[in-house]
């Protein structure tokens, strides 16, 4: 069986992919424990998202708004000194300096624009999750979790059950030791 | 940075995950079976316990085998552990439990326990994990331990539905004799391969619902009551948006002699399909419920829960309830009979017990001649 690379199930987690890759991929997780294993490990990933967005204090706008008047005072003290060079340059030269000084405060503008344009909201986990992962059950809170495995019993021989008060527990029959063995995570 | 490239960069940082290194365990480790436990630790090995850097996070997978003996006089029908970490802070706990047991004085048994602690950087020494005794439960339905998660409730319920299920396979067996005996275990295992499953993430006291789910209405549950039940459910909602499920509460009455302690609901949903599935239990105990004989009481839970499958929403359509377990303040348990279970509503849907999970993979393993050897043993 010919797997998704890598950068095709990352994004088919985030959910980025196009109608037909996204329908290829599906078709494919079907049948493919691993590749739902591997999905499930990206998913754990995206969780670490917000911990590594570092750019919040950073704003765009008044950056943006910044640049454009430093060039506007640029471009008012170049009209003061132009009296002495306008003798030494034709207009074509003026017209063509003034181009590119617009061209430059409309490229300006324009980066300002698609940063500040607002984005998809992405509603941010807070509090305490329990559920069940690719080969276990787990207790979450920010980037730290606690998360008790059923190695070597494949996901579809474990029996799930989930408590509304929060809880998540995972039944299997232990390959090692032969035993029902019951794996429980509880909110506290 | 758009979302794909975030994504493209996680997906690098996860290949480079596999650079794991060995994880020393001495002193990392704490057991702590308590005084006069009925068992006694005999051995441990820590197995190949390692950890490896994930993107930014720490990922720490501890594999422990223990070996308790039975120190005590009476066999041993269950275990449960504690499982808590003083390095990872977060608000939760886990336990490691074994039902279906029967370990007799002086024998001993292996448990397995397999975690794995995940938090933004490097661990600082002392232990990682605290695996305390809680409840081991005996052949006479005693039990023994701190009982902090209330462990022997959940293994008194457990020996419950073995000892039920027992009876159920043992009755097949002189009725239908081997051949019997078979069919039924090829009927129990083929309809727990086809059960449906849904994933469950569970949030305790969440943040408004998001507005992506759509709009919030109200769903009526409706009931399945069983005659023998001690308890009757009458009338109860949950909140419902998209693939969420939140805030259920259910009033509930009574009507048995004796006052009850503790209550389980069964609660199913179906998708917009009319597939069915059982979503989760809703418990209920002293002190927020205590019903006197006769009394009505409410079951309710304050967390979200969010339904998907094979990684999509499944959109919540209707709910229905059903008493699964009862408590009466005498420490007594109720559950409910196969027959109950065995209604075509809910047959399809509820997972097998402990006990017939244990039993149908011992049919799958050795064969018709091991089960039947093993029914005959008590």
């Amino acid at each position: 069986m010919k797997h998704p690379n890598q950068e095709t199930l990352a994004l088919h987690a985030g959910g980025d992919l196009g109608p037909y890759a996204r329908w290829r991929a599906r078709r494919h997780l079907a049948r493919c424990v691993e590749c739902r294993d591997e999905i499930a490990r990206f998913e754990q990933l995206r969780q670490l998202l917000p911990a590594l967005d570092n750019s919040q204090d950073i704003h765009w706008g008044r950056l943006a708004a910044d640049m454009k008047a430093n060039i506007r005072l640029g471009l008012a003290a170049g009209e003061c000194i132009r009296t002495d060079e306008a003798a030494g340059a034709g207009p074509v030269w003026s017209l063509a300096r003034a181009g590119v000084a617009l061209a430059s405060v409309a490229v300006l503008l324009a980066t300002g624009i698609v940063l500040e344009r607002p984005g998809p909201t992405v509603a941010r986990e807070t509090g305490v999750v329990v559920q069940a992962t690719a080969d276990g059950v787990q207790v979450r809170e920010g980037g730290q979790s606690l998360g008790l495995m059923h190695s070597g019993t494949s996901r579809e021989a474990v029996t799930y059950q989930v408590g509304a008060q929060g809880s998540v527990e995972a039944r299997y029959v232990d390959s090692e030791t032969g035993y029902v063995t019951v794996n429980k995570v509880d909110v506290e | 940075m758009s979302n794909k490239l975030e994504i493209a960069l996680l997906a690098v940082l996860g290949a480079g995950a596999a650079l794991a290194q060995d994880l020393p365990l001495e002193g990392r480790v704490n057991i702590n079976l308590g005084k006069d436990s009925p068992v006694a630790l005999v051995g441990m090995s820590t197995g190949d316990s390692h950890s490896s850097s994930r993107g930014a996070a720490l990922v720490i997978d501890l594999h422990m085998a223990l070996t308790l003996r039975n120190t005590g006089a009476s066999r041993i029908h269950g275990v449960a552990l504690r499982v808590v970490s003083q390095e990872i802070t977060v608000g939760g706990k886990g336990s490691v439990s074994i039902p279906s047991l029967n370990i007799g004085p002086g024998e001993s048994f292996p448990i397995r326990i397999d975690m794995q602690l995940m938090r933004p950087t490097q661990v600082a020494g002392g232990p990682l994990v605290d695996v305390n005794l809680d409840g081991v439960l005996f052949e006479d339905l005693s039990c023994k331990g701190p009982d902090r998660l209330s462990s022997c409730r959940t293994l008194t319920a457990w020996d419950l539905e073995a000892q039920r299920d027992r009876e159920h396979f043992k009755h097949i067996l002189a009725q239908a004799g081997p051949n019997g005996l078979r069919q039924a275990m090829l009927e129990s295992i083929s309809r727990q391969s086809a059960r449906p499953q849904l994933d469950v993430r569970v949030q305790r006291a969440p943040a408004v619902t998001s507005a992506a789910l759509g709009p919030v209405r109200t769903e009526q549950f409706a009931f399945l009551d069983f005659p023998d039940s001690p308890l009757q459910p009458s009338k109860g909602t949950a909140q419902v948006a998209g693939n969420e499920a939140r805030e259920p509460h259910i009033e509930v009455l009574n009507r048995s002699a004796r006052a009850i302690k503790y209550v389980e609901l069964g609660w199913l949903v179906s998708d917009p399909s009319g597939q069915q599935y059982l979503a989760a239990s809703l418990p209920a105990s002293d002190p927020v419920l205590y019903l006197p004989a006769g009394k009505t009481g409410i079951v309710e839970q304050d967390t979200a829960l969010r339904f998907t499958r094979a990684g999509q929403p499944v959109n919540i359509r209707s709910a229905v309830g059903f008493v699964s377990r009862v408590q009466f303040a005498d420490g007594k348990l109720w559950v409910p009979s196969r027959a109950d279970l065995e209604r075509e509503s809910l047959v399809k849907v509820l997972p097998a017990s402990a006990e017939e999970q244990r039993l149908d993979d011992l049919y799958l393993k050795r064969g018709l001649d091991a089960l039947v050897q093993e029914l005959k043993k008590h």
